[in-house]
């Protein structure tokens, strides 16, 4: 069969610019020019000519038979997929070509060929290997290679056995590391135990599928160990919502919304393979959470999506950088080209794009939610029935991912880097589209009887879990590879992207298969549910797997996890107040320019915010479209008024302080959020998402202290969790040190609003307009703030002022306020304090505020504009504002107002202390992140 | 007389055709989606509508080009039923990857198919851009466009492929831009993020020499219903079932 090939040059390639850039930042500076050349490479009897419209755009693309880069200009490093992958373009030049009528192309590939001038050989390889591919399905390419097929060839090894028969404890443990399966000892021994009593030793598929299943990131054994889980279901069923429909039993939570509709939420990490390879990392982060929206109930549709990075400080020297981690500069903007590369082909709007730093992120935080929309006849699944066929559909399975989970358990080390990269996934969102696109049609033909996706641990635990009750028998030649070399408990491992399950009743199979095809989402039958409560799995006339299910699922031990408080060593804020007007200045720009108050826009617009023609209030609005809302307010059912809003709390430094107050504050800040902006607490809900240094006695103490926390405050305000995630990995370990990620909770909220256009924002409205801070503060409270990290210090003592009911209180009031439309532009008040407040309301109206500190008692006047008080908001109203005289109990102060002139200006009595126009602050707060990402 | 229908056509990762047909039919026109491979397959064709949307999106994972293999397609297997299409005067948008596909089709702006005139190249800053754009609207005649001339529409633009590259003679004989991405004075900008992609003269959308094919890169559907932050885009729709009812 003949190969061609063609090589293409772009003639305007603003992409080879960005990497020149890109590449020239990271410290290759004697690189003077990157070229990049595309090939194409083609197996079959074609015409050429007839093909070329496919794969070249004459106006500015050139094509040739060889190379067109000079290798006088320096090395050339190709790139290709390994032989025995398949590209993710293949299928659409495939299709094309039929379409082109060219029926005789039987294979196709793409490698790209990169030039960097200035660079010699070795660098030029060690800069690819860095930057330009992911070793586990990727190559560089030998430019002598004889390419006599193109077809994705390799050769499985055969099923091995693994007996425990006689091993030691310290053999088992040594055997559990050796296989890379992080499984305690107490596992080990009862996989040992039950291996005599069932009288044979195990295939390598059968003890990779319970060390799988039975992972702290699919079995969440902390938190059953800790009884977490239930502190929190029973918390939920303790306020026995009437809007709640389904909470933590499935891939999502659920919340009754309008019209017979149900809007799910779900909150998942990914923070190992994003602190080891980013880019994979983050676009599975996104394609896994998704997919819990695909998979809840019987399959809702996805309608935004969040991305909240934690990481280290990206302007770290390189020497700071703990070895064997990433640069975070790295992390962050790989994470932003990931999001950017899976979320926008998804079709799934951008809610909230939020980056923090904190010196405990060596591995990092990734968490990204999902919110799905479905009709509320499809809340529930049903169990599978024996004789009902598993369907596996989307992406083919390859070697990507093989131990991600056991990976993701365990703590990640200097050598993790090169060791674990094979657990990191790669992510082609055209896949997910396709089927994303066809779930609903699937749904609504009542073809399923249940669906979930393959995450962690992929077929093994999917099929696992979907028959745990009855018993299934699946075929693993019947799964589509795009990697022949497989063996069986590869196939039943991989975490390969893109792929769900679904248990299909016989006689709606053949319309099952009709809606697959129709959409084009590949799929196979992968066996049946049986009645013998086995999980047997066949391959190559073999039977590798035949494990029972009430072994499987009932017996793995969970070993206690013992607490302990922690000692803390807290240092108080020691922050000289501001005098002069160069000491103020300095002291608002800290805060304006700080990483978490600043300007994130240079990433959050590289994420579609408006898709599906939903979006009410978008991650940015206001004059110029880069007023940051901190709300996202979805009008889902269209031509209908009815909203849902979104808001997130997270922040790693009030988790050093106190997390059990962290926790507390986090719950207020983004009900809070919410409730500003004109939603009701009593028809919202939350998600959690926990990140936690590995258990040990005083991490785990912590954890319970947090999860009690959020428990008991949600009953007593009655708004509920229903959905959330955990992870106690976030430790990293190098060279003798250890670094603990800080107890980290992301709340987020999901709430009803009537009518979308009665949300306000917080861009101010009018000139002559009174600001008012409603709500209590203390400006002697400075721990855990912007303003105290800008000085380099953290503090002993959180802004707590707060308990349930007084905060209830004020929302009511707030409530009473919006209703009656008293207040024009609102904002909570959280990081950055009433100065980040004051700065926003202006940047985005074009208007300014003058201030006067002088009318409110405080000790300190930076504690009063810096501080973070938490529960308080601050508010826009007319001049004739009046307090209403039942709620003066409530704490009011007038600040100052609203100006014509774009000035933001303090005074004290008469006198001006600071002043200084918008557009200047605003160039300084544009600058930080700018610096980070461009 | 049944009411004239437009089609909605999507492929695999195409990924605004709900939101598009939602918009025609506010406007008070008659939307379907139609699945290229049920136009391929035969069954349903092109004749029995009388206008039709390319919506935005992502369609084939944009592999091997933006919008290129839509558009292989379109040319390769539907080439006479658009040239019937074409020939029997009836509107077309493509709206950003549709846009995309119409220009690598040949449709736009030469009516063509298979006769590529132009292309809509990666964006100057080599990054998908989000941004809210002000389309002023130019006096060329357009059936999308028609009585808005001087206008300045407010609308999402969201593409990482939005730079226009005309033939190397410039912009042909048979190119009518009819948007402009504008400043916040209403002039036509070489501003970003202003003009979010660079494109060259700040043209956001063209028409051909009929006025009935429009392409644009920002999102008309997306400024449509009451809850969006600007409802200018229905005017584009609303125009559609105006000339339809003609």
């Amino acid at each position: 069969m003949s190969i061609h090939s063609i090589y293409t040059i772009s003639q305007d390639d603003p992409e080879a610019r960005n990497w020149l850039s890109f590449f020239q930042r990271r410290g290759y500076t004697n690189l003077t020019n990157v070229r990049i050349e595309r090939v194409v490479w083609l197996e079959g009897s074609i015409n050429l000519e007839r093909l070329m419209p496919l794969f070249i755009n004459p106006l500015y693309q050139v094509p040739a038979e060889t190379s067109q880069l000079d290798p006088q200009q320096g090395p050339i490093v190709e790139i290709a997929y390994r032989p025995a992958v398949t590209d993710p373009e293949t299928p659409s030049i495939l299709a094309g070509a039929h379409a082109l009528g060219e029926d005789g192309l039987q294979f196709a590939r793409l490698s790209r060929r990169y030039q960097f001038s200035g660079l010699d050989e070795a660098e030029a390889k060690g800069l690819s290997a860095r930057f330009l591919y992911n070793k586990v399905v990727e190559r560089i390419r030998d430019p002598h290679e004889n390419v006599t097929s193109l077809r994705p060839s390799g050769k499985p090894d055969p099923v091995g056995k693994v007996s425990l028969r006689g091993l030691t404890d310290d053999d088992l443990m040594a055997l559990s590391r050796e296989r890379s399966w992080y499984a305690p000892l107490s596992q080990m021994k009862v996989i040992q135990a039950h291996e005599l009593e069932r009288g044979r030793s195990y295939t390598d598929a059968e003890i990779e599928i319970l060390v799988q299943s039975w992972s702290d990131h699919c079995y969440h054994t902390t938190w059953k160990s800790l009884g977490l889980l239930k502190k929190l279901m029973a918390a939920t069923r303790e306020i026995n919502h009437p809007l709640v429909v389904s909470s933590f039993t499935d891939n999502a939570g659920g919340m009754d919304f309008a019209d017979g509709w149900v809007v799910t939420i779900k909150g998942e990490t990914h923070n190992f393979p994003s602190s080891i390879a980013p880019f994979g990392g983050i676009a599975t982060k996104h394609g896994g959470v998704i997919r819990d929206t695909l998979g809840f109930g019987k399959g809702a549709y996805p309608i935004g999506g969040t991305t909240v990075m934690g990481t280290l400080d990206p302007r770290l020297a390189e020497k700071d950088v703990p070895a064997g981690a990433l640069h975070p500069e790295l992390i962050v903007s790989e994470s932003i080209r990931a999001t950017a590369y899976y979320m926008n082909p998804m079709g799934i709007p951008m809610m909230h794009p939020i980056y923090r730093i904190h010196p405990g992120y060596a591995k990092c935080f990734a968490l990204g939610h999902s919110l799905g929309l479905l009709p509320k006849k499809y809340v529930h699944k049903e169990q599978p029935q024996p004789g009902d066929m598993a369907v596996l559909f989307g992406g083919s399975t390859g070697r990507d991912g093989v131990h991600g989970a056991t990976a993701s358990s365990a703590a990640m080390t200097g050598e993790t880097l090169e060791k674990e990269s094979a657990a990191v996934q790669i992510g082609h969102p055209i896949t997910e589209r396709r089927f994303t696109t066809a779930i609903p049609f699937l749904r609504d033909s009542e073809c399923i009887r249940t669906i979930t996706d393959l995450g962690a641990g992929g077929i093994s635990c999917a099929v696992g879990e979907m028959g745990a009750d009855t018993g299934v028998e699946i075929d693993l030649d019947a799964v589509p590879l795009k990697d022949h070399s497989l063996t069986a408990w590869e196939i039943l491992l991989s975490e390969s992207q893109e792929r769900m399950l679904m248990a299909v009743p016989p006689e709606k199979l053949e319309e099952a298969q009709g809606i697959l095809r129709r959409f084009e989402v590949d799929s196979c039958i992968l066996g049946h549910f049986t009645h013998t409560g086995r999980y047997v799995a066949k391959w190559q006339g073999e039977t590798v797997v035949d494990l029972n299910m009430v072994f499987l699922w009932r017996s793995c031990p969970i070993d206690p996890t013992p607490t302990a408080p922690p000692e803390r060593h807290l240092v108080p804020v020691k922050i000289a107040e501001p005098h002069t007007r160069d000491d103020w200045d300095r002291a608002i720009q800290g805060v304006l320019t700080h990483y978490h108050c600043a300007d994130q826009s240079p990433a959050g617009t590289r994420y579609d915010s408006t898709v599906q023609g939903r979006t009410a209030v978008g991650p940015y609005a206001g004059k110029n479209h880069r007023m940051p809302t901190n709300i996202y307010v979805s009008a889902p059912l269209r031509g209908k008024p009815n909203g849902i809003i979104t808001t997130l709390a997270f922040n790693p430094f009030y988790g050093e302080i106190d997390p059990a107050v962290m926790a507390r504050l986090m719950m207020f800040e983004a009900i809070t959020k919410a409730v500003v902006a004109g939603s009701n607490y009593h028809e919202m809900v939350l998600c959690d998402n926990f990140y936690t240094p590995r258990v040990r006695p005083d991490t785990a103490f912590e954890l319970v202290e947090m999860v009690e926390t959020i428990a008991s405050l949600s009953v007593e305000l009655g708004v509920p969790f229903i959905s959330g995630k955990d992870s106690s990995s976030g430790t990293f370990e190098s060279g003798g040190r250890r670094i603990d990620v800080p107890p980290t909770l992301a709340v987020a909220t999901m709430g009803r609003v009537l009518d979308v256009k009665a949300i306000v924002t917080k861009d101010f409205k009018q000139a002559g307009n009174r600001l008012l801070l409603l709500g209590r503060y203390d400006a002697e409270v400075l721990g855990g703030t912007v303003y105290a990290d800008s000085h380099g210090q953290r503090g002993d003592r959180l802004f707590d002022a707060y308990d349930a009911i007084s905060m209830q209180v004020q929302w009511d009031y707030l409530l009473e306020l919006h209703a009656q439309q008293r207040y024009v532009s609102a904002s909570a008040i959280a990081e950055g304090g009433i100065l980040l407040r004051l700065f926003e309301g202006a940047f985005g109206s074009g208007l300014g505020a003058r201030v006067d500190l002088h009318g409110i008692p405080a000790s300190r006047r930076d504690g009063l504009l810096f501080g973070e008080f938490i529960g308080a908001c601050l508010l826009e109203v007319s001049p004739d504002f009046e307090i209403p005289a039942h709620l003066a109990g409530i704490p009011h102060h007038f600040l100052g107002q609203v100006t014509a002139q774009p000035r933001l200006t303090l005074v004290e009595r008469e006198t001006v202390i600071w002043e200084e126009s918008v557009s200047r602050l605003a160039e300084n707060w544009s600058e930080t992140f700018r610096e980070v990402v461009k | 007389m049944t009411q004239a229908r437009t089609a909605i056509l999507y492929a695999p990762g195409t990924n605004c055709h709900e939101e598009t047909a939602a918009a025609i039919e506010l406007a008070g026109g008659k939307a379907e989606l139609v699945l290229l491979k049920d136009l391929i397959g035969g069954e349903c064709r092109l004749d029995d509508y009388q206008a039709a949307v390319v919506p935005g999106g992502f369609s084939y994972g944009d592999h091997l080009g933006a919008g290129r293999i839509f558009a292989t397609m379109l040319v390769a297997r539907l080439r006479d039923q658009l040239v019937r299409f074409l020939d029997s005067r009836k509107p077309l948008l493509g709206i950003c990857n549709g846009y995309q596909v119409l220009t690598e089709a040949g449709i736009l702006p030469g009516r063509t198919p298979g006769a590529r005139t132009m292309a809509l190249l990666e964006n100057q800053s080599a990054r998908f851009e989000d941004r809210k754009v002000r389309m002023i609207v130019s006096s060329e005649k357009c059936v999308w466009t028609e009585g808005l001339a001087g206008q300045v529409l407010d609308m999402p633009s969201a593409h990482g492929e939005g730079r226009p590259l005309f033939c190397a003679s410039g912009p042909s004989s048979t190119t009518r831009a009819v948007f402009h991405y504008g400043d916040e004075h209403g002039r036509a900008t070489m501003d970003y993020p202003g003009n979010p992609n660079g494109s060259p003269g700040a043209v956001a959308g063209i028409t051909d020499e009929s006025g009935l094919v429009l392409g644009l890169m920002p999102h008309p559907e997306r400024a449509s219903q009451l809850a969006h932050y600007s409802q200018d885009g229905l005017t584009i729709f609303q125009n559609l079932v105006k000339w339809l009812k003609q």
